[in-house]
């Protein structure tokens, strides 16, 4: 069953990032060294909503810094659209957990940002800029300082900022996770608007399984020790239509199906886990 | 109604020994009204004022070695009035000031160069480290023989005295800057140069600002220092002329000069603050 779901939904978009064989090695003190990635390949497609789930300290903040250039893998390649990914570069911009915003610039000189160091014109950033910002709903607040925003309102300037730049890919690491239950669900609801709006491809990480159950079009799930890919899952049971109320997406079928199957595995990561420590 | 208050009123009366929440005096970080903090920094120097006059008052000591305080303020009248104390004043502003800035514009930047990347802070660190421990007034020999006596020898003595701490200062409130807030810059297309300039700048702004009014007043040690040692004109000077001719209350009105002049420059710095950094959340 799950491998006939899975035939159908590879989706026919070409590929936008594919990772083959990527392994990652850290050097600690005293010339150790722990492999914090090994023997990871997936492919992300166009315009889809790819999710990067596992149990903490798989690697997923690991793969999503190596895709943003901001580490480089000890082997193996990383491509973006057939480019081998060598450095940071505004074609991959990355929203973090941490608020990032920079408290001394206003929401609106937030989100021209990248523009302004881009080098875009005061006016065509300026209208861009505002464009993004009604998108994430803060037109009421374009002229405020971060201090004045709650940690949702930041998180949506983030996004803006990054949006605003129009990257070829999205990429998010736990975006959601410092915000409380009500917010978070708001921002996701808020993310498949997002999806639906700018038709963009987004790599997002997360260990919560709602979240990627609601958000994914495709979800890698990740298992630890070494921290690799264990298994592509698609979530079919949304038929290709995003979603947008959580409520509604909680009583589909098949939905359960993929919960229980999930947490299987994470449990069986844990077991594994304890077993090794 | 009346039930309930009598209910209350029972309580409150019977039970003494219920744990009640109340205001005490000293709590962890709490702010207080405005009035207290005036009065309550008021108390301590009427009382300071009041203990000293007492002392000269009942004569525990000579008025030569211990002058009243409306004999300094007196004194410290005239010494503007018809000693020309102004001109030494500027004379020892002036030299801070240069030379204040001087380390400023040498510490501030390497400071946030090494706390940026690890190589210039490999290059830099274990030199800065150790002149951090040599005490300043130890080049004071060196510096008369190559200056003389002139400004160059003060000016010298106070950027040495300022720089090794400022530049570690600033290095570590540099690599305090949140890595993420670096990383989100760079994948929004800046590159290194632009992450110094619109990131990691802005970011430390305020920290350095607030450092640069502490080391400030270390400043003013090194100054009276130097001007003590070997100077003709500056506040330190007046007060070793005065010790000349046993002039206590001279030095007690430098002195008094001198805490004055820190105060305001302490505001200043503070008022900068305010205005520069508005936009920041207060912790
Ligand atoms: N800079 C680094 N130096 C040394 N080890 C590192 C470094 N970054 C990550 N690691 C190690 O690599 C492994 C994977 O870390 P990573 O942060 O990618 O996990 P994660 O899946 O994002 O975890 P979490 O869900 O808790 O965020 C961990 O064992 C971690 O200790
Ligand atoms: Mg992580």
């Amino acid at each position: 069953m799950a491998a006939l779901q899975q035939a159908a939904r590879k989706s026919e978009a070409p590929l936008k990032l594919v990772a083959s064989d990527v392994r990652k090695e850290f050097s600690l003190r005293k010339g150790e060294k722990i492999t914090a990635v090994e023997k990871m390949s997936f492919e992300v497609r166009e315009n889809e909503m790819c999710v990067l789930l596992g149990p903490s300290g798989c690697g997923k903040s690991t793969v999503l810094k190596i895709v943003a250039g901001l580490e480089m893998p000890t082997s193996g390649s990383m491509r973006l659209d057939g480019r081998e990914i060598v450095a940071p570069g505004r074609e991959r911009g990355m929203v973090f957990q941490a608020y990032t915003s920079f408290p001394w610039l206003t929401v609106r000189q937030n989100v021209e940002y990248g523009l302004r160091i881009n080098g875009m014109g005061a006016k065509e950033r300026r209208e861009r800029a505002e464009y993004y910002i009604d998108l994430v709903h803060l037109s009421k607040f374009r002229d405020v300082y971060p201090k004045q925003l709650s940690g949702g309102m930041k998180q949506r300037v983030a996004i803006a900022r990054t949006l605003a730049n129009e990257p070829a890919l999205l990429l998010m690491d736990e975006p959601f996770g410092a915000l409380d239950a009500e917010t978070r669900w708001h921002m996701q609801e808020f993310m498949i608007e997002i999806l639906e709006s700018s038709k963009i491809t987004v790599l997002m990480v997360t260990h919560d399984i709602d979240e990627a159950l609601f958000l994914a079009d495709h979800i890698v799930f990740m298992s630890t020790h070494p921290g690799t890919k264990r298994e592509d899952l698609w979530t079919d049971f949304k038929n290709g239509v995003r979603i947008r109320d959580k409520e509604e997406i909680l009583g589909m079928d098949g939905y359960r199906d993929m919960e229980t199957k999930i947490l299987r595995m994470m449990r069986e990561e844990s077991l594994l886990k304890k077993q090794l420590a | 109604m009346s039930g309930s208050d009598s209910t209350i009123a029972a309580t409150s009366a019977g039970d003494t020994a219920s744990p009640r929440r109340r205001e005490r005096w000293l709590e962890f970080k709490k702010p207080i009204p405005t009035w207290e903090l005036i009065l309550l920094g008021l108390i301590v120097w009427v009382l300071f004022f009041g203990i000293w006059k007492l002392a000269t008052a009942v004569g525990w000591a000579p008025p030569f070695l211990l002058p009243a305080p409306d004999a300094v303020a007196m004194t410290l009248y005239e010494l503007f009035a018809s000693r020309g104390f102004l001109m030494d004043v500027l004379v020892s502003v002036y030299r801070i000031i240069v030379s204040f800035a001087a380390a400023c514009l040498i510490a501030v930047p390497l400071g946030i160069l090494m706390g940026s990347f690890s190589r210039i802070e490999a290059l830099f660190n274990p030199l800065v480290s150790a002149w951090r421990y040599l005490p300043a007034p130890s080049f004071i020999p060196l510096l008369l023989m190559w200056f003389g006596t002139d400004d160059t020898s003060k000016l010298a003595l106070l950027f040495i005295g300022v720089v090794w701490f400022l530049m570690t200062l600033v290095m570590d409130h540099t690599k305090a800057v949140k890595t993420e807030v670096i990383q989100t810059a760079l994948t929004l297309g800046a590159n290194r140069w632009q992450v110094l300039r619109t990131v990691i700048v802005p970011a430390v702004m305020p920290n350095v600002v607030i450092t640069m009014r502490q080391m400030l007043a270390a400043a003013w040690t090194y100054l009276v220092i130097a001007e003590i040692m070997a100077a003709t004109d500056g506040i330190g000077a007046m007060m070793m002329r005065a010790k000349r001719f046993i002039h206590a209350d001279e030095i007690m009105a430098g002195i008094v000069m001198i805490g004055v002049l820190g105060l305001l420059f302490d505001y200043l710095f503070r008022v900068l603050e305010r205005i520069l950094f508005s936009y920041q959340e207060e912790t």
